[in-house]
């Protein structure tokens, strides 16, 4: 993922974020395998926590890019359960062949996330209740296309893709970070990727530049939809039938990882290999409660504690780093007297 | 079923009930009257395909039941939507109070109304501090709330797993069964009953109504709460203390979520591990509908009954017409969206007139 | 470099209306290639709205905008960057978590098939720094960089674009001398290069050092237009920018009490934000005034007076009594100083809100009851009251702040600590963006409230303002007090006396203290 850095000071940086991550994880990892006398490290093993660990890292991506845009979209559950139902509908109701299936879910998550965006940026209402609204009309449309069945796709060679691994890595993960890379680069090195995180960053200076806001507001919403279209893919392949619980929960985790990977929440700012070792951390949670047969509820409550900890310790660094305004009371607002003042008065 | 709240429910953040007509005043009261033509219509549609809608027991009664707890859910909401904030952990909160009702029944043997206020209790206790970590770090309400969820998802079912077997509180106190079954029919003056249709637990709901709308219209600490949504910095510089004034909001939303978790418990039977899973997206569609302005400032009691109620004959219609509870989302989720896009009509219309001297 | 003869820029006699004010009528401008050209004008003359419009944020209401020869209509920022227009802006608008290189190129970044080309958007970069004689890390992110490096930063990003208009707001407010030389000598060579340079700036001494030619705004009309500069003496430009037309309103004496106890003093105090050693007194019934440029300080004192910064030393006491006020609350209630906002609409008004709420803020915790209840009557009341006192045309009570002309809301926004009944009362810039009748008034207003016995800190940067009211201007810079002037009221003496010490020169008229 060297696409991620660039220059000596962000590489710094970046290490100091990322590189914790990756070393809490890693010892994680290590501390379980211990616990399971090594059990965690046979191959079987492997593939099992790198399969489960596909869907939460594309959903990460997902919340990612809005993020990344300062926006928020609340119909990952919905829209992923939305297509992973009605592509696997597709294929065993009408016999629609898998890879047309897969054009099909990714190519109409793209489109459901245009929508998104064409709605924030038309109704100039935040991102999250106008995907507050589309997932309660996502959700719908889930639950009736597949009522109270379990639809199976039916397709021998989707399920093949889904369970295949090479050297006991899941094709899958494989694909996940392939996408994560992808998205890294575009955020990294492409036009429409910079303009994406400019306009989150600062989007007056943005727009100063020449900068079309409402285009990467649309720009990022559709890149969700489309990584949600993947996620719905990967869970058709992999899960033994879809039905209307699908994406029921997906939204919390989407926004831990990002969170925990050193999103900034403001927008402009998003690491995605930060996110990717986030998403492992979570998953370690997960298999940690497993291993010791611990309540499942301990997950939620671990990630909870964790992501709230993560903004409130970002949130002091933040306020260490400038000490020199005076104390905000409250979100969304800045705080009063912080105006920056010219260096006159530090001389 | 709106009587008791009519003439102090609604609010903008100006006074006028009763003083002259204003633009804005007429816009959120024509919607309410919108809603109010809505809702009739809809009834009486619903009522003529299908005579069992009138059905005082098997249909009002259930309908109205779940409307008194979703209007309380939607105030919690509305509390917090009042400084501009919102509250996502909203049913979170209702099942982490439902649980120390719970176990105060169980384990403690409290009679129901002090185990009621202990749950209120730590309703405020955990919206407070929410509101605290907010106002404290600075950090988006969505973020912190949103986490809170988490936590709280997670505490709440160990809490169960660890002092019950079957995810549920098993020791109802006394009296908890009548208030769930007991409509206005149980109380009588000499001859003269209540309708069946209304359930006592609607008592709360009005009760709660009152609180609100009281606390939003006559007080101090309700207009500088939309002061606080109105303009933060200005309220500041009023010498409105902003920070106690967010911690407030989010109490009150947790002591109103706690109060919502006991109704359902009520209402179900039993102090569950999944109460309040169902509330979040009925917390918002009820004050949204009904008024309240996601950006602070201006809230409505009544508009946030009215809101609900219109979500909730929709789904008791759909229902009964066979239609399934799998489209009424979609019908819910189209409306919130009509309902945002004329918020932003109005919100221009109202920009175009400022900008007009007079 | 062009063969062209045209002027580079025309804007000829712009119009542009606010809500109640018009804030420019008539205004050009005409840039020539080659040369350098200074827009001087005093706060609020229109010099901000001009600059918007021809940097494409604002349309005008009226006059047309010519680049090199041709009519055009800019309807957004990225036209007047197409159109060879680039601007530097007072505020600095970088992307924090870019680099300095994605920053300076970001009007025009360097793609090949939709993606960044990093070879050419840090040959560009580098060649921007190298114009600028600057040495910074391409790579690091702009966050890490001092106020002078952005500064310098968003100048380079104006010379990425290769446009032949350059337009410089206040661009030296944030840079050492050295660090402006550097600056002016770039911008010499800008100019040698035939590109056609518009500063903006309050220093004289700037102006006068590097500028061809000079527009003088006032009122939002151009009263010089295009006059090369050395044709002009510092007087006749000063003289120009403040005009004698609306000099000094007279009101009837006032009498002070000069040897009253001060209501308000500040005895040598320093701030957490960087005040040293402050000084002044206000007695009650006097209007003291505070000069100064933007960020010199004045706005962030009136905060700390209210709590709002930290004082490091020195003591501020009321009514003879050293207080340590922790927030405006206690400001308010305990020692009655009351706060007017310079910026009425994001920290003065609650605009959704009814006139009723924003005046009654103040007093609900006095006529609160049990249990909170704040009777509606009396609210409306005093809003009624006050309303009508201070003549705000409204519809009523229940009409929303946001539906008043300026000059009504900031009557509304003084209303609120008259209803609290306030002995101390910092009034900061009150009459912006307000026409200039109803600044009459409000003159009026402020100049009565002293009489009834007010102590009033006034802070303004409309000098003719100042010397209308002020019973003495104290002129800060830098976050310390200048000098103080004694005001008889005498526009021309005063003026130059107040602008001497705001330029740094030896005061030439009358000073005390």
């Amino acid at each position: 993922m060297s696409v991620l850095f660039s220059t000596a000071r962000a590489r710094r940086f970046a290490r100091s974020t990322e590189m914790s991550l990756l070393t809490i994880g890693v010892l994680g990892f290590l501390v379980l395998a211990a616990g399971s006398h090594g059990g965690l490290l046979h191959g079987n093993a492997i593939r099992g926590v790198l399969t489960y660990l596909t869907v939460p890292i594309l959903i990460g991506l997902a919340q990612l890019v809005v993020l990344a845009a300062g926006q928020m979209n609340l119909s990952v559950g919905a829209l992923g359960g939305f297509l992973a139902v009605f592509t696997a509908g597709l294929m065993a109701d009408h016999g629609v062949p898998a890879p047309l299936a897969i054009g099909v879910a990714v190519l109409a998550g793209a489109l459901i996330g245009a929508a998104n965006g064409v709605l924030v940026v038309a109704t100039q209402i935040n991102g999250f209740i106008v995907t507050l609204a589309t997932m309660t009309i996502l959700l719908g449309l889930q639950y009736r296309v597949a009522g109270t069945r379990t639809i199976d796709a039916g397709s021998p060679g989707l399920r093949r893709f889904g369970t295949l691994a090479v050297l006991n890595i899941p094709v899958i993960f494989i694909v996940a970070l392939a996408v994560a890379g992808a998205l890294a680069f575009v955020l990294r090195r492409s036009l429409a990727g910079r303009r994406l995180l400019a306009s989150g960053g600062n989007p007056l200076a943005a727009q100063l530049s020449g900068i079309s806001n409402n285009k990467s507001l649309i720009l990022a919403h559709t890149l969700s939809g489309l990584i949600i279209g993947i996620a719905a893919v990967v869970t058709i392949a992999s899960a033994p039938g879809v039905n209307k619980s699908i994406g029921g929960d997906w939204l919390l985790p989407s926004f831990a990882a990002p969170i925990i990977g050193g999103a900034a929440l403001a927008g402009g700012s998003v690491s995605v290999l930060g996110m990717v070792f986030a998403a492992f951390i979570v998953r370690l949670v997960d298999l940690a409660r497993a291993q010791y047969s611990l309540d499942p509820s301990w997950v939620n409550f671990t990630v909870g504690a964790v992501v709230l900890g993560t903004v409130v310790i970002g949130r002091i660094r933040e306020v260490r780093q400038a000490k020199n305004t005076s104390p905000g009371t409250g979100d969304d607002s800045r705080s009063i007297g912080s105006e920056n003042r010219s260096i006159g008065s530090q001389a | 079923m709106t009587a008791p709240a009519t003439d102090r429910g609604e609010i903008t953040a100006s006074d006028g009930a009763r003083s002259a007509p204003r633009l804005r005043w007429n816009a959120g009261t024509a919607q309410r009257l919108g809603l109010i033509v809505v809702i009739a219509g809809l009834v009486v549609a619903f009522g003529s395909a299908r005579t069992a809608f009138y059905d005082q027991q098997l249909t009002m009664f259930p309908l109205l039941r779940d409307i008194a707890v979703l209007t309380v859910v939607g105030l919690a909401q509305m509390a917090v939507l009042s400084i501009g904030h919102m509250n996502l952990a909203v049913g979170r909160m209702a099942a982490f109070s439902a649980m120390f009702m719970g176990l105060a029944y169980q384990d403690w043997h409290l009679p129901l109304y002090p185990g009621l206020a202990i749950g209120l209790l730590a309703g405020a206790a955990i919206g407070g501090l929410t509101g605290w970590i907010i106002a404290v770090t600075g950090v988006n309400s969505f973020v912190v709330t949103l986490a809170m969820d988490f936590a709280l998802l997670g505490l709440v079912s160990l809490v169960y797993a660890q002092t019950t077997t079957v995810a549920a509180f098993t020791t109802n106190p006394a009296g908890m069964d009548g208030l769930r079954t007991y409509s206005l029919a149980d109380v009588c003056v000499g001859q003269v009953c209540g309708s069946p249709a209304v359930p006592q637990l609607l008592l709360f709901t009005v009760l709660a109504m009152l609180i609100v709308g009281y606390l939003y219209s006559r007080t101090r600490i309700g207009r500088e709460l939309l002061l606080v949504g109105s303009n933060i910095k200005a309220a500041q510089l009023s010498g409105i203390p902003a920070m106690r004034r967010v911690v407030g909001a989010h109490a009150l939303s947790g002591t109103l979520a706690a109060l919502a978790g006991f109704m359902l418990a009520v209402a179900g039977g039993s102090f569950t591990a999944t109460i309040g899973s169902e509330f979040m997206i009925p917390s918002f569609l009820g004050p949204v509908l009904g008024g309240t302005l996601l950006t602070g400032g201006v809230v409505s009691v009544i508009g946030t009954l009215l809101g609900t109620t219109l979500t909730q004959v929709i789904r008791q219609g759909l229902t009964l017409l066979g239609i399934g509870l799998e489209s009424l989302n979609i019908y819910l989720g189209v409306i919130l969206l009509v309902a945002l896009s004329a918020n932003r009509i109005r919100a221009v219309l109202s920009e175009r007139r400022a900008v007009t001297p007079r | 470099m062009t063969d062209n003869t045209d002027p580079l820029l025309v804007a000829d006699r712009l119009v542009k209306n606010f809500p109640g004010v018009r804030a420019l009528d008539g205004a050009s401008l005409t840039l020539e290639a080659g040369s350098v050209h200074a827009l001087l004008g005093e706060n609020g003359a229109g010099k901000s709205t001009l600059i918007k419009i021809i940097t494409g944020l604002y349309r005008p209401d009226g006059g047309s905008l010519t680049v090199a020869g041709g009519e055009v209509v800019l309807r957004s920022a990225g036209d007047a960057v197409r159109a060879g227009i680039a601007v530097v802006h007072q505020e600095r608008n970088l992307i924090h978590e870019f680099s300095v290189a994605e920053n300076i190129t970001l009007r025009r970044t360097p793609s090949q098939r939709g993606l960044v080309d990093r070879k050419a958007m840090h040959a560009n970069a580098q060649r921007c720094l190298d114009l600028l004689g600057l040495d910074l890390d391409l790579d690091a992110p702009v966050k890490g960089l001092s106020v002078a490096q952005t500064q310098l930063v968003e100048i380079a990003k104006a010379l990425s674009t290769e446009s032949r208009v350059l337009l410089l707001d206040e661009p030296t407010s944030a840079l050492t001398l050295a660090e402006a030389d550097r600056l002016f000598e770039i911008v010499g060579r800008l100019r040698d290069q035939g590109k056609a340079i518009l500063l903006v700036s309050h220093k004289l001494e700037e102006v006068f050092a590097i500028c061809d030619t000079v527009t003088v705004l006032r009122d939002g009309t151009s009263v010089l237009e295009a006059a090369p500069l050395a044709e002009h003496s510092t007087d006749e430009v000063i003289s120009l920018m403040v005009g004698r037309s609306h000099a000094a309103q007279r009101f009837a004496p006032r009498p002070v009490p000069a040897d009253g106890a001060p209501a308000l003093e500040i005895d040598r105090v320093s701030t957490a934000s960087g005040h040293r050693d402050i000084s002044l007194q206000v007695r009650r019934g006097e209007i003291v005034g505070l000069y100064g440029l933007v960020g010199a300080g004045r706005t962030e004192l009136a905060k700390a007076l209210l709590g709002l910064d930290r004082v490091v030393s020195g003591e501020i006491r009321v009514n003879g009594d050293t207080v340590h006020v922790k927030d405006v609350r206690q400001a308010l209630n305990t020692y009655r100083i009351g706060y007017v906002p310079e910026n009425r609409k994001e920290e003065g008004l609650f605009l959704d809100q009814s006139l009723t709420m924003n005046i009654a803020v103040t007093v609900w915790e006095r006529i609160r009851r049990a249990l909170g209840y704040v009777p509606r009557r009396r609210e409306r009341d005093l809003a009624v009251d006050y309303t009508q006192r201070l003549g705000i045309r409204s519809s009523g009570p229940d009409q929303l702040a946001g539906n008043l002309s300026g000059g009504n809301q900031q009557k509304v926004s003084l209303a609120k600590w008259l209803a609290a009944e306030t002995e101390i009362l910092i009034i900061d810039e009150p009459t912006v963006g307000i026409d200039i009748r109803t600044k009459g008034a409000f003159h009026q207003l402020i100049w009565q409230l002293a009489a009834d016995g007010l102590a009033i800190l006034l802070i303004t940067s409309d000098l003719p303002e100042m010397v209308t009211l002020a019973d003495r201007i104290m002129v800060m810079r830098d976050f310390q007090i200048a000098g103080a002037v004694a005001n008889d009221h005498e526009y021309e003496r005063v003026s130059r006396a107040v602008i001497g010490l705001i330029h740094g020169r030896e005061p030439a008229g009358p000073v005390v203290e």
